[in-house]
């Protein structure tokens, strides 16, 4: 019986040990000597261990070797770099290196079955593959915009390459004149995109299908577009101003004289918010850098701005009457309805203005102008009817106190007649 | 102070108190100040059976338009219909069965989210529901 107890603790001793010694084992293999040592050193050899904690491939189960090689198990130096190991890329290297994976479709589909797998082949078509290829190192290079270690997914808000990033993360290099002189291209890009509408829209309204710098340049085939292709790329969120242009006599000039469609009139980098004064002959109108005065184009667009401006004047009279009636007490929830389709109808006309048509500006304005008399004949008759109600109100106002008055002068007669007697 | 005095005194002040209570909305009516403009969050937008399949109608929504579309299917979605690009009315293309800005062509698909063309965000639904005969429009929240 004792024997038989003694064996069952033996037995329940040798368990335990094994398996702490399957414990330790496991913990052993899963050592990455790697981080271990690098996590000792300082500056750019400790930089990776600092972020590779939130990169991407970490979360994926992707550690050092499967992009540097080498055996991260061996606590020994020289056993850990063997003849796996790659080390660290030079700049020139650095596309293929890291294409070895992004560029296998089989590999990459583990990981997501939607990636894209050939920024390689476009990259050697942007202006940086090609300088790469002439030996010029300086050029950006994937971990220039993505990051070596700690790289993010362009859907994280603090990815390099997330859309309020993309322009300072292009700007490092591009607003950079020492970097740049030898490129002889400007540097001011990023100034004068920040004055832009879209950057308005993406920086205070946090819009982020604002286009930024990927977006009309490509991201990993960068390169300036050409000036044929500059209105096509308008034309991806701006299609009806497009359409409306190719029907224009701008179109045919413009090709001819090879000006880039929409740049020519709203800029490149700082488009800023258009107004009513880009068109007709004043003083920041665009027509008049190329139309002389007493040209017919020049008369057009004078004409043009006249009928839009009489059109915005009559809106913004009927919108004052309403707001009159409105703030007097009447209702015009009606008319005020109605007026947005004459703002409806003013946008359109606006955005007509690219067509060049004076005869489609003036039906469209005539289409606005009956909408507007409607609201204003509203908007009139609101204020007559506040009118004849302030009317209603002063006359009765002054009957009430005529009477009170009366009443207080009858009272006083009364109390006249007959005086308080004394106790 | 007497009696007299007393009651004189107190007559006295309720008048001109009732005088003053008088006036004082005489006076804000006649110099009115900036209305608050009533927010309104239910509407009947239409008669039940008003819409036949794929088709839509614009409804007054407080001062604003809103939409109200009978998909192809024969589900009602409602939407403001103010556009988020630059604050067109927008319309339902049958042939298409999107929701278009006709100012810049900017396009919507039947959830309201942007499809194409420069708007920035999706346009604002609304709950849709059936009371009696009629169609009622709510905003959400």
């Amino acid at each position: 019986m004792k024997a038989r107890k003694m064996r069952k603790i033996i037995n329940l001793l040798s368990i335990f040990f094994l398996a702490i010694s399957i414990f330790s084992l496991s913990l052993y293999a899963q050592k990455n000597y790697c981080i271990e040592c690098h996590q000792e050193l300082e500056d750019e050899l400790l930089a990776p261990v600092e972020t590779f904690e939130k990169d991407i491939h970490q979360q994926f189960g992707l550690s050092c070797a499967d992009c540097h090689g080498g055996n991260p198990a061996e606590e020994d130096i020289d056993l850990a770099k063997d003849k796996s190991f790659k080390g660290s890329p030079k700049r020139s290297q650095i596309p293929e290196f890291c294409a070895s994976c992004h560029s296998d479709s089989s590999y990459m589909r583990r990981f997501n079955p939607s990636i894209r797998v050939d920024q390689l082949d476009i990259y050697w078509t942007s202006e940086h593959g090609q300088l790469l290829k002439k030996g010029d190192t300086k050029v950006a290079l994937c971990t220039d915009c993505h990051a070596a270690h700690g790289i993010q997914t362009s859907t994280h808000p603090k990815s390099w390459t997330f859309p309020w990033n993309i322009p300072q993360t292009c700007s490092r290099c591009h607003s950079d004149k020492d970097y740049m002189k030898d490129y002889k291209i400007p540097t001011k890009q990023w100034d004068d995109y920040k004055e832009s509408v879209h950057a308005h829209a993406l920086f205070e309204k946090k819009d982020l299908s604002a286009p930024v710098c990927n977006d009309c340049h490509g991201n990993h085939g960068a390169t300036p577009p050409e000036i044929t292709s500059i209105a096509f790329v308008c034309r991806q969120c701006h299609p009806s101003a497009g359409e409306l242009f190719s029907q224009s006599p701008h179109k045919e000039v413009y090709d001819e004289m090879g000006i880039s469609e929409c740049e020519a009139c709203h800029g490149n980098h700082k488009i800023l918010p258009p107004s009513d004064e880009m068109l007709g002959t004043g003083e920041k109108a665009v027509c008049i850098q190329c139309h002389e005065p007493d040209s017919e184009p020049y008369q057009i667009a004078s004409q043009m701005k006249e009928k839009l401006d009489a059109f915005i004047k009559k809106i913004r009279h009927a919108e004052n009457l309403l707001e009159q009636a409105d703030r007097q007490g009447v209702e015009v929830s009606e008319p005020k309805f109605r007026l947005t389709e004459a703002n409806t109808i003013l946008i359109m006309v606006r955005n007509l203005t690219h067509s060049l048509s004076l005869v489609e500006i003036e039906e469209k304005i005539e289409e606005g102008k009956k909408v507007v008399a409607e609201v204003t004949s509203a908007g009139e008759a609101a204020l007559r009817e506040a009118k004849f109600r302030k009317k209603g109100l002063i006359i009765a106002t002054c009957f009430i106190f005529l009477l009170s008055i009366a009443l207080f002068l009858k009272i006083k007669q009364i109390t006249k007649k007959t005086p308080y007697k004394s106790a | 102070m007497n009696r007299r005095k007393f009651i004189d005194l107190f007559l006295g002040g309720s008048l001109i108190g009732t005088f003053i209570a008088f006036l004082y909305p005489t006076i804000s009516y006649l110099l009115p100040t900036k209305q608050i403009e009533v927010v309104i969050k239910k509407i009947t937008a239409a008669r039940l059976g008003e819409l036949a399949p794929n088709t839509s109608k614009i409804f007054k929504f407080g001062t604003s338009p809103g939409i109200l579309i009978n998909t192809s299917d024969g589900e009602l979605r409602a939407f403001s219909a103010i556009c988020t690009h630059l604050t067109c009315t927008v319309i339902y293309e049958e042939d298409t069965g999107t929701i278009l800005c006709p100012c810049h062509n900017g396009r919507f698909d039947l959830g309201g989210n942007v499809v194409s063309g420069p708007p920035p965000a999706p346009l604002e639904s609304y709950n849709v529901e059936i009371s009696g005969e009629d169609i009622v429009v709510s905003k959400k929240g």
